[in-house]
């Protein structure tokens, strides 16, 4: 009987408070675009930015950008497209770009096709090829994950390492340098969290291979880039050269407090870098080192994400044409998201202009996003396809074996089966 | 007085007391049996997202090759006979140790070991972390003791994340069944004590042969909730150590998690690793119970 009552008026209570987000949702409605992104410093900020642009044009149009970690942006979109139920998604949604051929692939018609009004012969190949099923294209292409390595000049010149010394190495003398650095300073060469293969995928890919490969199938056993990128892993261990960390705050926090001396990363790194201001001018940044096997270059990419407009939004038209208008066209937006955020946009026109050719005071006055934009044209293009993150499990199930000595043919073997039976 | 009770038919068709009942059956029906009936359903269908499959037992099939899904159950059960019996142990001891007539400062002790059952999952799965991360107090401290030389890896080895992963379940859920023995414990007539005293039986024996004994339906109880919540474990891996290093604390429900929202999204397959779930704790209940039914 209690219970009874109780329930009924959770559900009355549940009732009121559903019709009053009914009404509210249809009051807000009058021409509102509705985005989810996640990153506050970065994407948040930035759609605020292209917001502030669109409206001083189209002063009828408003928007509302919901911030949400990235987890819980995923987790509510996978389950609301699953679900069938899309009147609670927004009509602009942030993915990035491993996931991006998994959702349009799982969710067929929940994302609007662009093609035939953006321009997408303006933006870099990779970015439109992985945003492309069945000749549509889907989405519009944001930023880059082009890599590069941000090394602490303070500590590299204790070890005697000069600023040519760490231009164009491969892994191996990065390891020879990280011994020395140990010695002359104390402080670990990078951090690892061995929960996080973005490392192994940035190396895979300056080789120009992927867990795939360009038709699909899986390619682990007889991938010289994975064997390497694992081999020069195991290594990095072995040489005691790493500061293990658990976690996001705590791979970045390295960083910034100072315990390790490099970070080879994505570019959207660089606002996370900056962050901590007394340690201006004590950063450069130089090519991704490379594997040293035939084919690898010192250039790759990790992460990076695009805006994807949902069929089911209410302003879809709109957002369209929003997203058209200024992520496909205005050059000056992206000189003011690179100088503000370090957010090296995928438009090609973008890279012309001023912001990219000026000096950074806080990488001693180098041009850094030149160099970006220099790599950017070199990073290998792989078919990341659809099984991205059951590729880092099958990776990273291995990864105790391989720290202890494990040979690495036996691993890809493993690996290959694992993965073979996760994609069915 | 004097009435009769109303024979079952009558009482089967009585429309009062089905508007009595209609709204809870109502939001049983919907909350519950409907969310249990789709799942089933769910789970006899695989693919990708909304494009799905009827695949009928494909899935149970497709269960028996998953590496991923015996390490984990492996896990589960790793954590299960491993953290149970200490907890309850541990419970048990603290209990008769806090029920001493003649302990000072007994509320406040007891306060303070149930005092962990109130804190959030998450708040305290992410306290663990940070206290067991590289440069965290814990390494700080032993290192400061001297007791180790270099800091433990403590979330980054398979073997420790699993100690830290046991520990931080112990920390949180003993109080919490320890409660539930000092309230039985209340219960034991005082004089079957005294009788024992008399006879000069020791502290231990009292202990061995009375409180555990009259103690038997409690611990069942314990144990049996304690395995099906350590079944369904996955606040602490998924926050204190997301499952790794490697699988090496992936738990049956992050799995589930990671087959809905990380990978390419199969919600039938999620669906029938939850089943297994339901059907060990409905196997493991019942051997309990078996074990622990009157021998008469």
């Amino acid at each position: 009987m209690n219970f009874t009552k109780r329930t009924v008026i959770k559900a009355m209570a549940g009732l009121v408070l559903a019709s009053a987000g009914l009404m509210t949702a249809t009051a807000a409605s009058a021409k509102e675009v509705t985005i989810w992104a996640w990153d506050p410093n970065f994407n948040i900020a930035i759609m605020q930015e292209a917001a502030k642009r669109y409206t001083a044009k189209h002063p009828g149009a408003t928007f509302k950008i919901v911030d949400m970690a990235k987890n819980d942006l995923e987790q509510k979109l996978q389950t609301t497209l699953a679900s069938g139920v899309t009147k609670s998604l927004p009509d602009i949604v942030l993915v990035e770009d491993y996931n991006a051929p998994k959702y349009l692939r799982s969710f067929p018609g929940a994302f609007e096709p662009m093609s035939g009004i953006v321009d997408y012969s303006g933006f870099a190949k990779y970015k439109v090829d992985l945003m492309t099923m069945n000749g549509k294209v889907y989405g519009l292409p944001f930023d880059a994950g082009v890599t590069g390595m941000y090394y602490r000049k303070d500590y590299l010149t204790k070890a005697g390492f000069s600023e040519k010394d760490m231009n164009n190495i491969t892994w191996d003398r990065f390891i020879e340098i990280g011994k020395k650095v140990e010695v002359a300073t104390g402080k670990k060469m990078l951090g690892i969290d061995p929960n996080d293969n973005g490392l192994i995928r940035v190396m895979m890919q300056s080789g120009g291979r992927w867990y795939f490969d360009k038709e699909g199938k899986l390619d682990i056993k007889n991938n010289p880039a994975l064997k390497a990128a694992l081999e020069i892993q195991a290594k990095l261990f072995k040489a005691g050269i790493v500061k293990p960390t658990t976690g996001w705050p705590e791979y970045v926090g390295v960083v910034n407090n100072g315990d390790v001396a490099t970070i080879t990363t994505g570019v959207w790194i660089t606002g996370t870098v900056k962050a901590e201001k007394s340690q201006t001018g004590l950063w450069a940044v130089a090519p991704t080192p490379s594997l040293g096997i035939p084919g690898s270059v010192s250039a790759s990419n990790l992460g990076g994400s695009s805006w994807y407009v949902l069929s089911g939004g209410k302003e879809k038209a709109m957002a369209i044409d929003f997203l058209n208008e200024i992520y496909a066209k205005d050059v000056d937006f992206y000189q003011t998201i690179l100088q503000s955020r370090g957010a090296v946009g995928t438009l090609l026109a973008s890279r012309s202009g001023k912001a990219y050719s000026e000096a950074d005071p806080f990488f001693g006055g180098a041009q850094v996003w030149q160099s970006f934009s220099d790599w950017l044209s070199k990073v290998p293009s792989v078919n990341y396809g659809m099984y991205t993150y059951e590729g880092d499990a099958a990776i990273s199930a291995q990864l105790p074996a391989l720290i202890q000595g494990a040979p690495v043919d036996q691993l890809l073997e493993s690996i290959h089966q694992q993965l073979s039976a996760q994609i069915k | 007085m004097g009435q009769t009770p109303k024979p079952g038919y009558r009482r089967f068709y009585d429309i009062n007391g089905w508007s009595f009942v209609a709204s809870a059956l109502l939001l049983i029906a919907t909350f519950l049996v409907y969310p249990i009936g789709k799942s089933l359903w769910m789970s006899l269908h695989s693919g990708q997202g909304t494009l799905v499959k009827f695949v009928g037992f494909g899935n149970a099939i497709r269960l028996t090759s998953d590496p991923i899904f015996m390490r984990a159950l492996t896990n589960t059960f790793i954590f299960l006979i491993i953290q149970v019996p200490i907890m309850i142990v541990l419970a048990l001891i603290m209990a008769s140790l806090l029920n001493m007539q003649n302990l000072k400062g007994r509320g406040f002790l007891r306060t303070a070991v149930f005092l962990p059952c109130v804190t959030s999952l998450v708040a305290y799965s992410v306290l663990f972390k940070s206290m067991f991360s590289y440069d965290g107090i814990i390494n700080a401290s032993l290192i400061k003791l001297g007791i180790i030389s270099h800091a433990v890896p403590w979330l980054t080895d398979p073997v420790w994340a699993k100690v830290v992963v046991i520990s931080a379940l112990t920390w949180r859920w003993t109080g919490y069944n320890m409660i539930f023995f000092l309230a039985a414990m209340q219960n034991i007539d005082k004089s079957i004590y005294e009788a024992a005293r008399i006879d000069g039986i020791s502290a231990t024996r009292r202990f061995l042969s009375i409180t555990i004994p009259m103690l038997k339906p409690v611990i069942l109880f314990t144990t049996v909730t304690s395995t099906i919540g350590t079944l369904q474990i996955f606040d602490e891996p998924f926050n204190i150590t997301q499952g790794g290093p490697g699988d090496s604390t992936l738990t049956l429900s992050l799995y589930i998690y990671n087959l809905s929202f990380r990978y390419v999204p199969n919600f039938g397959y999620a669906a029938t690793v939850s089943y297994v779930i339901v059907i060990l704790v409905a196997i493991l209940a019942f051997f309990q119970f078996h074990a622990a039914r009157e021998r008469d």
